[in-house]
């Protein structure tokens, strides 16, 4: 029987779910889990997979359309077929869904049975290339002999866009993310392999773009002594994983310190909005994680409130969650600071970027004995170095210095807050 | 222009051509020595591919020395020579220099042709030389050439043109002699017959024996002469080449000889089916002690001064392997060059 | 300007570089007066320059060429004539094994400064031994230098550059060119190797075409620029190697769309291989497929109806133009 695709709910305010890629098109044969498109909400890129299996029979109204592709929640997107189906009707479906729901309204429009496959055209190299310099998907683009696309075709289809931006200009842009605005304009092929921009990859691009131009960012970094917090961990890590717990890490450690120390140090936990600087009332730290298909920085809401325990159970899932693409829209919005963590990967100290609308971001380095200072002598001591970017905008050189200093000397002395 | 070219003019250091003044004496030690240069060069090059130490393919002159001999003693250094595959004797013979001989052996830049050319193809245009032909019978119309430059230009110059028996049977054979004997070419073809066509002995691809009886077809003078006698060979050249000079036109002269080892080096198989006998009885007609017995017996020179002649030969020959060894490589892209004199800017091979 | 026939032009350069340069000599079948080549090139030059620099050969292909081989790399200029391009399979090996590689084999101590001048083409139903294109046998091989004049100043030009140059030159001439007419200074000049002319200028489509097939192209192009309204470019290579791939790169970056004419069969062709440069320093300058107006790939046969469907002729280039501006 034929299971009807609808834009699904993906987070608690959204209305209208915006397909930005399709990985699977008209006709294609889905198995349960399969990722048919990527949904885009206003923070976050996210792939819906198909609940059911079947061949996919895109509705109409979606068919051909140009991404990006606005639907509402609850809108109609099309069915997938048991071999030999047909689409149902519109009125068929209705009764067939288990819960009746009104039909949205981009699917009503229509109640043709079979939509016609939409036609690939074959286009010319130079067409190809005109396209890619206009920024134009050959997609898009109806070739006027109805065969194959010349650079005529693309050369219209620019003018007939160039034109509605001119007639149109209260229109509402979609929500796709535009280039980088300073991307110097292609004049030449390049030498290399051309790999496509994933949708993530085009938000991290455009966030990553954004921060680095609109904020007056300045790194700070300052060296912490964690040999204590090191043999604390040391110490815990036997006992927990004799009593089967979770081990929280360093990054688990670091976010905890840090949501307290903003508790000292409000200002930093703030934003710009227009002419306000707001200081957020919950602390809510994200943390970037390195997935496959790019950077995810999912979010670990009212840290200074959750035990150690529940920050390591609760990072852990967030993180296989973002590799495994499953982290939700919800779960990637409303961090009021970030902890990235490349230490990992033997890196000490780095410059950060900051995460917008947050205004502060602390880039963890790698813990590595190092000769230093300890008690007038000189000692081997575990050593990791922090950096502070912060946004000039919105905290001063001094005020960021005192709050580093504070991560510094939880680092530095775990007891000054483990017991609290 | 891109310049394809250049460097690649050479100029012979040491020249070891046949003396052009001096007593018969000095010819005849000239020849001697040559004969040596020539059979020691190719005896130790037949080791040192053995050996790994230089490859490709070679073709060993050893038992031919007196052929390529007692025809260059009659050549000045402006006469021209045609070569083939085989070439070795014809080099040493006409001149050349033994150090950048091995260096070309050894695939290095002080070769003759910079590495580009090989046992095969090596030559020293300054000598007169025009080309070591690994086509077999290519050389004959080329030689024709060459004859007609002389006869264009009115000089004196003579053109020997070297080649096998196998290259006999060649259409450019008939060709290359019939232009020459039609034109009155100042060439001489000097057929050196050692019996096999690579592999095959001469019985099985000619119906004649002496090939020099071909000349009749062309009607110019031919002779079949002992190959292994240096001063034969050396007598029957100095006539052709004297009618040559005179305006006479070209001649035939087949010197029946044998090579000691197969036709190529890096080809042992080639040696199959010749019958030990047959290369046994040639090697007690081996050229270079028959010639020392008539140097001896004629009181031209003593043992002792010939074996003076031929340390002299060695320590040349242990020279140019030291020379060649410690020679550079060329570079990879050193195959670039040398395909064109020059071509336009831009422009890609 | 003073109009002369393709073989006067031809006739002109040779006597005047031979009355400039003593190594000039020339060489090939019943070029003697009175008959002065099968093609009347070398009219006259007998009876001026005497036995000695013109010299009449046996019919022995592979001699001339080994001569012209051997003079030259002696230092002089032979002009050899292959009556037939389709004879020069009688002297490959001097051509593509002696000639071409002399200088490489050598390491450059050798050049073989020599021109093989032949008749090429179809369209006198001469049949398939005495009317083939075998240009792509010589671009085909490294050492050679290949010349194809379509008109009577290229001619002329063409051929005192190669009897100048240092490197052997293949100089095809077409058959059916011999008596074509066009202006030729009496002058001495050179039109260097290497340099393509664009013969027409246009906007809509380049074609490349050599020897003859140029002038068929240039009618061609005035023939859809009338009906069709559409302005062709007519790149003439001149020497199909060394070729100018500039020039040739530069007018489908113009225009975008591409047809190439050639008299050989496609297949291998030298056209093929102008396609095979315009892909590599082009290709995303292409609004269309390449398209080939060539013979078809068979030997030329003899009836006169046959051969001219072989041979690519104006209605064809014409149909190729309509065909890439469509595609």
């Amino acid at each position: 029987m034929a299971f009807k695709l609808t834009m699904p709910q993906l987070g608690l305010t959204m209305k209208v779910g915006t397909i930005v890629e399709w990985y699977k098109k008209d006709g294609d044969p889905i198995k349960s889990g399969d990722a048919v498109f990527a949904v885009e909400t206003d923070k976050a890129v996210q792939d819906y997979e198909s609940p059911s299996s079947g061949t996919l029979k895109l509705a109409p109204d979606v068919v051909g359309k140009p991404l990006p592709l606005g639907i509402p929640v609850e809108g109609m997107i099309g069915y997938l077929l048991e071999p030999g189906e047909a689409a149902p009707a519109e009125g068929q479906a209705a009764a067939d869904a288990p819960e009746p729901v009104a039909v949205a309204a981009a699917s009503a429009s229509t109640a043709s049975a079979v939509a016609a496959p939409q036609k690939v055209y074959k286009s010319s190299p130079l067409a190809r290339k005109v396209a890619q310099l206009a920024g134009i998907d050959l997609a898009t683009v109806v070739p006027e002999d109805g065969e194959k696309i010349h650079r005529k075709d693309v050369e219209a289809a620019v003018a007939a866009r160039d034109a509605a931006k001119a007639t149109v200009p209260a229109a509402p842009r979609p929500v796709a993310p535009a280039p980088a605005p300073s991307a110097p304009a292609v004049t030449a092929p390049l030498a290399g392999k051309a790999v496509p921009m994933s949708q993530v990859r085009r938000v991290i691009a455009q966030r990553m773009a954004e921060a680095s131009q609109t904020t007056a960012a300045v790194t700070v970094t300052t060296e912490a002594d964690a040999t204590v917090l090191v043999e604390f961990r040391e110490q815990a890590k036997a006992s927990l994983q004799a009593a089967g717990l979770p081990v929280p890490s360093y990054t688990d450690m670091i976010v905890k310190l840090t949501a307290l120390a903003l508790q000292e140090h409000p200002g930093v936990n703030a934003a710009l909005a227009g002419d306000e600087i707001i200081e957020m009332q919950d602390i809510h730290v994200a943390v970037a994680v390195d997935t496959d298909y790019g950077l995810l920085v999912p979010v670990i809401r009212d840290v200074p409130h959750k035990t150690l325990q529940q920050i390591a159970v609760e990072a852990k899932t967030l993180a296989e969650k973002a590799r495994e693409r499953k982290v939700g829209p919800d779960e990637l919005q409303g961090g009021t600071f970030t902890v990235t963590n490349l230490g990992n990967y033997g890196v000490d100290a780095f410059t950060p970027i900051i995460n917008l609308p947050q205004c502060a971001i602390l880039g963890v380095g790698r813990i590595v004995g190092k000769p230093a200072e300890y008690k007038g002598e000189i000692a081997l001591r575990k050593m990791l170095t922090l950096s502070l970017t912060f946004d000039h905008r919105v905290v001063d050189g001094g005020p960021a210095a005192r709050f580093l200093n504070r991560i510094r000397q939880y680092v530095e002395d775990p007891y000054l807050w483990l017991t609290r | 222009m891109i310049q394809q070219d250049g460097g690649g003019a050479v100029t012979t250091a040491r020249t070891h051509a046949a003396p052009l003044i001096g007593s018969e004496r000095d010819r005849l030690l000239w020849m001697y020595k040559t004969m040596q240069r020539i059979r020691l060069f190719d005896d130790r090059i037949v080791r040192l591919f053995n050996s790994g130490r230089i490859t490709g393919a070679l073709h060993s002159y050893v038992g031919e020395e007196a052929v390529a001999v007692g025809v260059c003693a009659n050549l000045r250094p402006d006469d021209y020579l045609v070569s083939t595959h085989r070439g070795h004797g014809h080099m040493l013979a006409k001149g050349a220099d033994m150090d950048r001989m091995m260096a070309e052996l050894f695939a290095k830049e002080t070769g003759y042709c910079q590495g580009k050319g090989g046992s095969m193809h090596i030559v020293d245009m300054s000598l007169g030389i025009l080309g070591s032909n690994g086509i077999v019978g290519a050389g004959i119309p080329i030689a024709s050439g060459a004859g007609t430059a002389i006869k264009i230009r009115g000089t004196d110059q003579v053109v020997s043109c070297h080649f096998g028996d196998g290259a006999s049977n060649t259409g450019a054979f008939h060709e290359g002699i019939n232009l020459a004997a039609t034109w009155g070419l100042p060439v001489v073809f000097v057929i050196e017959n050692n019996l096999y066509a690579q592999f095959t002995p001469q019985r099985m691809h000619t119906k004649v024996v002496d090939l020099a009886v071909r000349g009749q077809a062309y009607d110019i003078p031919a002779v079949s002469v002992d190959g292994n006698d240096v001063l034969a060979v050396s007598e029957a050249a100095g006539e052709a080449f004297a009618r040559a000079r005179s305006g006479k036109g070209p001649s035939i002269l087949e010197c029946k000889t044998f090579r000691w080892f197969g036709h190529a080096i890096n080809n042992p198989g080639s040696n199959l089916g010749r019958d030990q006998a047959e290369i046994d009885a040639w090697k007690l007609k081996d050229p270079i002690p028959r010639f020392a017995k008539v140097l001896v017996d004629r009181g031209i020179a003593t043992e002792a001064e010939l074996e003076g002649l031929k340390r002299v030969v060695e320590e040349e020959l242990e020279h140019s392997i030291a020379f060649a060894e410690a020679s550079p490589s060329p570079k990879p892209e050193d195959a670039l060059r040398h395909v064109y004199s020059e071509l336009p800017e831009g422009c890609e091979l | 300007m003073r109009q002369l026939m393709v073989r006067d032009a031809i006739k002109e350069a040779i006597k005047s570089e031979m009355r400039r340069d003593p190594r000039v000599f020339l060489l090939g079948e019943d070029i003697i007066d009175p008959w002065g080549g099968s093609w009347k090139t070398m009219e006259g030059c007998y009876t001026e320059f005497g036995p000695e620099r013109v010299r009449e050969t046996p019919i022995s292909e592979e001699a001339i060429v080994g001569a012209a081989v051997g003079a030259a790399l002696c230092g002089m200029r032979p002009v050899a004539e292959i009556m037939f391009s389709d004879f020069t399979t009688r002297a490959m090996d001097q051509i593509v094994n002696q000639a071409a590689k002399f200088r490489y084999m050598t390491g450059g101590q050798a050049s073989v400064p020599l021109v093989i001048r032949t008749a090429h083409g179809a369209g006198r139903a001469a049949a398939a031994q005495h009317s083939q294109s075998p240009e792509a046998w010589f671009v085909h091989t490294p050492g050679l230098k290949v010349v194809a004049p379509a008109t009577p100043y290229d001619a002329k030009g063409l051929l005192l550059a190669s009897i100048r140059d240092q490197d052997p030159v293949i100089f095809l001439e077409h058959k059916m060119n011999f008596t074509t007419e066009g202006p030729v200074p009496e002058e001495d000049y050179v039109v260097p190797l290497g340099k393509a002319d664009v013969k027409r200028q246009g906007k809509d489509l380049t074609i490349v075409a050599h020897s003859r097939q140029v002038l068929r192209a240039l009618e061609a192009a005035e023939q859809v620029a009338k009906e069709d309204g559409i302005e062709a470019e007519v790149v003439d290579p001149r020497t199909l190697f060394p070729l100018d791939v500039r020039t040739i790169v530069d007018s489908v970056k113009k225009t975008n769309r591409v047809v190439l004419v050639t008299e050989e069969v496609q297949r291998g062709s030298f056209a093929e291989h102008v396609a095979s440069k315009i892909m590599e320093k082009c290709f995303y300058d292409l609004d269309g497929p390449i398209i080939f107006v060539a013979a078809k790939n068979t030997p030329i046969p003899f009836a006169p109806v046959m051969e001219n469907f072989v041979i690519p002729d104006v209605p064809d280039i014409v149909a190729g133009i309509r065909q890439a501006m469509k595609a």
